[in-house]
């Protein structure tokens, strides 16, 4: 399969429909996207038009309907790794027996994980000893790292986020959507956010997709930004240029559902 | 934090108060009355009685056999309750169908069967620890099932993602998530073991200290009335802070 090199996730006409009380609800119909290798994408789009169904379909947590979805190293059960907007941390495991979920789960990701988590706790400006407390001891942006590194132990081919940054205060997010970037464009891995926050889309994607109300991709931008540090990209005048013309493109929507 | 201190310290002060005015106004009540000393017993006498059946070994054996007959209806009522209502999480079918049984046996006065109960197993302690068997081990199956349905669903989304089996699920998160559940069971049931054996030993019995009581009460023997009483009581404080020990151990994250 030597045509799928570099390409780490490949949905095609995917279509699924919730059936509650005989409506059709948060329906996703003949739906395309693909995501290479390194490559980090944003999806935007009004409330309830279905980003995070897009994701759970992707992560396996619902059938589609119709449809294929092919994930590099699908055929493995920890090709995907998905961050909530919420963490789920167990409360009653420390932040190392937290992180050490999915050793425990799978006995072959054990030895690794033991020297990947110093480095990604470095990553994320967390000192060592975080490890020995309580979920309930930590700050909201630390609980998030955490979950952040839960799922790169896992060592996913693709990382879901379903806007992990939007319960965080504006420096926490910052700073962690600057990690984050940094990291994963270090390890070249796939990650798709789904967002409400268009300045967040564009600071720290490749591509923004606007899914409309039919569920379907009705909008694409390359961004394409020489400057990425959070802290300064939102000054520049392209960072200007690229939010207008999302915004363009998702007020239609949004007018839509204002109706 | 001084003032919080202080109050303690004052809150610590008190605390005997109560019970001192309780004393004196008894000791005053029955003290000049042979008529008021019949009905009421005197602390003198209670504090006498105390110190015979202690000498005696009297006090001492008939506890025994109680905490004894308590201590094991509420080991097995609770572990073997617990393990049923964890286990219902397994199935959402076998879990709906049993539900309306857990909750009617809930509601059942249990200690309404306690002469049936006695007829099936005897005189002897093998009822009392039957009754107080089942008055625990309703307890222990509503709230094992309780927390292990309320198990957060952004949790069990993780293990779904994680790749979880639903018997790793079940160690990792549902079994963890109950235990809250199981040690309020644990504390309710303290309380229905004790009277479960207290009320078999009511009813019939050869020793314990429902039975002094009985045999006590017939003679109009306040002293030792209250003696098994107070020993009641001393019995399920300790046993209550024996429980609040294993919370502190097993729920440290809590604090």
């Amino acid at each position: 399969m030597s045509n799928d090199l570099g390409q780490a996730l490949s949905v095609s006409a995917l279509s699924f429909a919730y059936v509650k009380e005989q409506k059709r609800q948060s329906i996703i119909s003949d739906l395309n996207l693909d995501v290479r290798q390194g490559e980090l994408i944003s999806i935007l789009g009004a409330s309830g038009c279905g980003k995070t169904t897009l994701l759970n379909l992707i992560a396996g947590l619902l059938e589609p309907q119709a449809g294929t979805i092919k994930i590099a190293g699908g055929h493995k059960h920890n090709a995907v790794g998905y961050i909530f907007q919420e963490d789920a941390l167990l409360p009653w495991r420390t932040v190392g027996h937290n992180l050490r979920l999915a050793a425990e789960l799978h006995h072959h990701l054990k030895a690794s994980n033991e020297t990947n988590l110093q480095d990604y706790l470095k990553s994320f400006h967390l000192s060592a000893d975080i490890v020995k407390k309580y979920p309930g001891e930590l700050s909201g942006g630390m609980r998030q790292r955490v979950s952040i590194i839960q799922s790169l132990l896992f060592r996913p081919e693709l990382i879901l986020l379903d806007e992990p940054f939007s319960a965080l205060d504006f420096y926490t997010k910052l700073r962690l959507e600057s990690e984050f970037y940094t990291l994963i464009k270090k390890q070249n891995k796939a990650a798709i956010l789904v967002t409400h926050d268009i300045d967040e889309a564009i600071a720290i994607s490749d591509r923004v997709l606007i899914m409309d109300r039919e569920g379907k991709f009705s909008g694409e931008f390359i961004v394409d930004l020489k400057e990425r540090e959070p802290e300064d990209v939102r000054g520049t005048p392209e960072f200007a240029t690229y939010f207008h013309q999302i915004w363009s493109a998702l007020k239609s929507n949004i007018a839509y559902e204002a109706s | 934090m001084k003032q919080v201190s202080l109050e303690n310290k004052i809150v610590w002060f008190l605390y005997p108060l109560p019970l001192l005015c309780l004393l004196t106004a008894w000791y005053f009540y029955t003290v000049d009355s042979k008529e008021h000393q019949f009905i009421f017993s005197s602390p003198a006498q209670v504090w006498q009685t105390f110190l015979r059946l202690s000498a005696s070994g009297e006090l001492l054996s008939n506890a025994a056999v109680t905490v004894f007959e308590a201590a094991i209806g509420f080991i097995l009522g609770t572990v073997s309750g617990a393990c049923l209502g964890l286990s219902l999480w397994a199935s959402r079918i076998v879990a709906r169908v049993a539900k309306p049984y857990i909750v009617a046996a809930g509601a059942i006065p249990i200690f309404a069967l306690a002469p049936i109960i006695i007829v099936w197993f005897g005189i002897g302690i093998v009822s009392k620890i039957a009754l107080a068997f089942i008055a625990t081990f309703v307890v222990a199956v509503g709230q094992a099932y309780q927390g292990a349905v309320t198990v957060d669903a952004k949790y069990l989304r993780l293990m779904q993602v994680f790749g979880a089996t639903k018997m790793q699920t079940f160690r990792t998160v549902v079994v963890p998530n109950s235990l809250i559940w199981v040690i309020n069971a644990m504390k309710l049931n303290i309380g229905l073991a004790l009277l479960g054996a207290f009320i078999g030993e009511f009813i019939s019995a050869e020793q314990g200290l429902g039975k002094m009581i009985v045999r006590a009460s017939g003679t109009y023997d306040m002293a030792t009335v209250y003696v098994g009483v107070v020993a009641l009581v001393v019995i399920s404080l300790l046993l209550t802070s024996l429980v609040d020990l294993l919370e502190r151990r097993l729920l440290r994250w809590k604090q």
